[in-house]
């Protein structure tokens, strides 16, 4: 979880969450922490381009959210906002 | 055996003569480069009170340690000079490829002062420096100088060139290398005072370093290390377009001339949008980012306008300030910008002044050539973007710039012009993120997003709208901003480059100077420019009466911005006192005479000390 994420979950980096695919992950920490899809997502409900998910080190753009996950696998969330 | 060819060549106008000259071993440790050392030679030979436009003015390109060299994202150049648009120290870095070569010609940088009577640029090959006849070249955009001057010169010619805005002394020209753009401030406005329409150079290299090996090595270490980073690969697929969907969510992109902040159908302007009509990459020397982005309108009104960019600066500009979301429009606008040599944030807010005063009565069809500026449509814009950048009718008015055209227009109009110390204001509302505004409100050079970034705050690291403890980080972000431009480095290097302590070791190893080793000297550094810099200023008059915000920012609540609705800056005042007190300036805003000679300046303290009252 990025600081602007953390935010949300009382300053805790990592979290663990279930669900079939990306999206479902978040979903799930939504429900636990409100405010984190507003972030995350634009107002069709897009993953933002300022910020970046990977599952086990790899990039997952552009199907972030449907991307589908196994039990034991890292999602990291990256911000890259930083002035342009 | 070091990065630095240890010499520039000082060009006077006046009488058509170059020499070359060294540049001082110690200003090479105590400035570093770039920007550090432009400042320098401005500080020391310029008189207070000189007018930016007359012969007197000096314009100083000047290239970093590591420029030419393999590393990433260090091949930028410096622009510095007194601006014509805030009568301040000035500031710009331009990237593209011409100063690598430069550098490969065996120059550090170029002093260019006086006035030559006729056009001319200057070439500089394997034969030596030549000043030549630009007749042929005067009133020609700057893709046709380009190609002009590479059908004389060959084809592997590097160019920078000033547009015909520069030519009219537009306040707000810049120069232009390929579709590399540097000029904030009106470096391109001096130049065309001096009639000097470009700068051309065939090279080779090589270059020499201190220590070969270790530097091949290192350069190579990192760039191993950048091919997968997620950062660096977001820049290479989106140049900041990706930062506009995301910062106008929170109220940070400022809508119909900061008005309000929020814009309905920008994902007409976001990345995606963006993203499908480009058609390539494009980049600076040894940069393997390339963030910039070629994009290609294909049918409709502006079919066939090509573009390098908008980055997000420009999408705001010539976009979302206008509230324009037609992105046919916003490509040829931008691509208008620099062919003309316009800078187009300058030029963007500008029009967006004027279109309020439209719509607030303060000034109508009369004044505007019978233009109707209504906020979304883009057809006028495009019509005073030609008037501004040929100086001509209404557009002459805007080319001086919102302060002085708010000046000569009166009735009030100051109040909506969104200028810091007479440079117009960037794509970021400071009500909404208030570290940013601090920034904008002390930069030397005046409302610049070059002059430090805000990072943690748009990161999340810090809260944006509160007013308390933000002075650190403005001082923090300025030093750094002054380093990388002294370097030079990319300011997206924490993305796209390389560390403090990576930068300190490419220091070594290029140059053989162990000082830059301890990145806390290259902090110090960093200080010593911004403090010189503001000294360079209270020379001139400036001090903490314009270290301010447009009174917008400071009496209205923002308005329709999201989580920043409702804001207004309340504190800048405390603010300001912090920022002071954390650089060891008075709360007049003078640096101290400890700080002076804390940082090594004690030679600036005779010139300072009347002024620290």
């Amino acid at each position: 979880m990025p600081p602007i994420l953390q935010e949300f979950s009382g300053g805790v980096e990592t979290l663990e969450a279930s669900g079939r695919t990306v999206g479902e992950c978040l979903e799930e920490l939504e429900e636990q922490f409100p405010g984190i899809k507003e972030v995350l997502l634009d107002r069709q409900g897009k993953l933002l381009r300022a910020f970046g998910i990977y599952l086990n080190n790899d990039g997952l753009h552009p199907v972030e959210l449907d991307t589908p996950v196994r039990d034991g696998d890292e999602i990291v969330i990256l911000n890259f906002l930083m002035g342009g | 055996m070091s990065s630095y060819n240890g010499r520039l060549i000082r060009l006077n106008l006046n009488t058509g003569k170059s020499r070359v000259e060294e540049i001082p071993r110690q200003w090479m440790k105590d400035y570093l480069g770039g920007r550090g050392i432009g400042v320098k030679y401005l500080y020391e030979e310029l008189k207070p009170g000189v007018e930016p436009l007359s012969p007197e003015n000096k314009v100083i390109l000047m290239m970093g340690p590591l420029g030419a060299t393999t590393a990433m994202s260090v091949s930028r150049m410096a622009l510095v000079t007194k601006s014509p648009l805030t009568g301040a120290v000035a500031k710009s870095v331009m990237g593209g490829s011409f100063g690598a070569f430069l550098k490969f010609a065996g120059f550090d940088g170029i002093i260019v002062e006086g006035e030559s009577k006729k056009p001319v640029y200057l070439h500089i090959d394997k034969d030596g420096i030549h000043l030549l006849d630009a007749a042929e070249l005067w009133g020609l955009d700057t893709r046709q100088t380009h190609q002009k001057l590479r059908d004389k010169h060959g084809k592997s010619t590097q160019v920078a060139c000033i547009g015909p805005a520069g030519e009219k002394l537009v306040r707000y020209a810049v120069l232009i290398s390929d579709l590399r753009v540097g000029g904030r401030t009106g470096v391109g406005t001096v130049l065309g005072a001096k009639k000097i329409k470009a700068f051309a150079v065939n090279s080779s290299g090589p270059l020499s370093l201190y220590d070969p090996d270790g530097f091949k090595k290192l350069a190579k270490e990192i760039i191993e290390g950048l091919k997968t980073s997620p950062g660096r690969m977001k820049m290479s697929d989106f140049g900041t377009s990706y930062l506009t969907l995301s910062l106008e969510k929170d109220g940070i992109f400022p809508v119909k001339n900061f008005q309000e902040g929020h814009l309905e159908g920008i994902e007409k302007i976001g990345d995606e949008a963006l993203a499908s009509i480009k058609t390539k990459n494009d980049g600076c020397y040894g940069c393997m980012t390339k963030c910039g982005q070629v994009r290609e309108i294909k049918g409709g009104t502006y079919d066939g306008a090509v573009s390098e960019g908008p980055d997000y600066e420009t999408i705001w500009s010539l976009g979302g300030n206008l509230a324009n979301t037609d992105i046919g429009a916003l490509i040829a606008a931008d691509s208008l910008c620099d062919r003309l040599g316009i800078d187009t944030v300058s030029a963007g807010n500008s029009i967006g002044f004027a279109y309020e005063l439209y719509q607030r009565g303060i000034i109508t069809k009369k004044d505007t050539d019978g233009l109707e500026l209504k906020w979304g449509d883009p057809a006028p814009m495009m019509t005073l973007l030609e008037k501004i950048g040929n100086r001509q009718g209404f557009g002459k008015l805007l080319g001086e710039g919102t302060k002085r055209a708010a000046e000569q227009i009166g009735k009030g109009a100051q109040d909506y012009a969104m200028q810091v110390k007479g440079l117009e204001l960037p794509a970021y509302e400071p009500r909404a993120v208030k570290g940013y505004g601090l920034i904008l409100a002390t930069s030397n050079i005046g409302a610049s997003h070059m002059y430090g970034r805000a990072r943690d705050e748009l990161a999340g690291k810090k809260d944006k709208l509160t007013e308390v403890d933000k002075g650190q980080d403005a001082a923090s972000a300025e030093i750094l901003q002054a380093t990388q431009d002294t370097v030079i480095q990319c300011s997206f290097s924490p993305v796209t480059g390389f560390n403090a302590q990576q930068r300190s070791e490419l220091l070594v190893a290029a140059t053989g100077f162990e000082e830059f080793a301890d990145p806390a000297y290259l902090d110090k550094v960093g200080e010593r420019i911004l403090c010189l810099e503001r000294c360079f200023n209270v020379r001139e008059g400036f001090n903490r009466k314009d270290d301010t915000l447009p009174k917008r920012m400071r009496t209205e609540p923002l308005a329709n911005a999201g989580p920043a609705t409702g804001q207004v800056f309340k504190n800048l005042d405390g603010l300001l006192d912090e920022y002071y007190d954390v650089l060891g300036y008075t709360r007049q805003g003078i640096p101290s005479e400890a700080k002076l000679k804390e940082l090594g300046l004690e030679s600036v303290v005779a010139d300072i000390k009347k002024y620290s009252k």
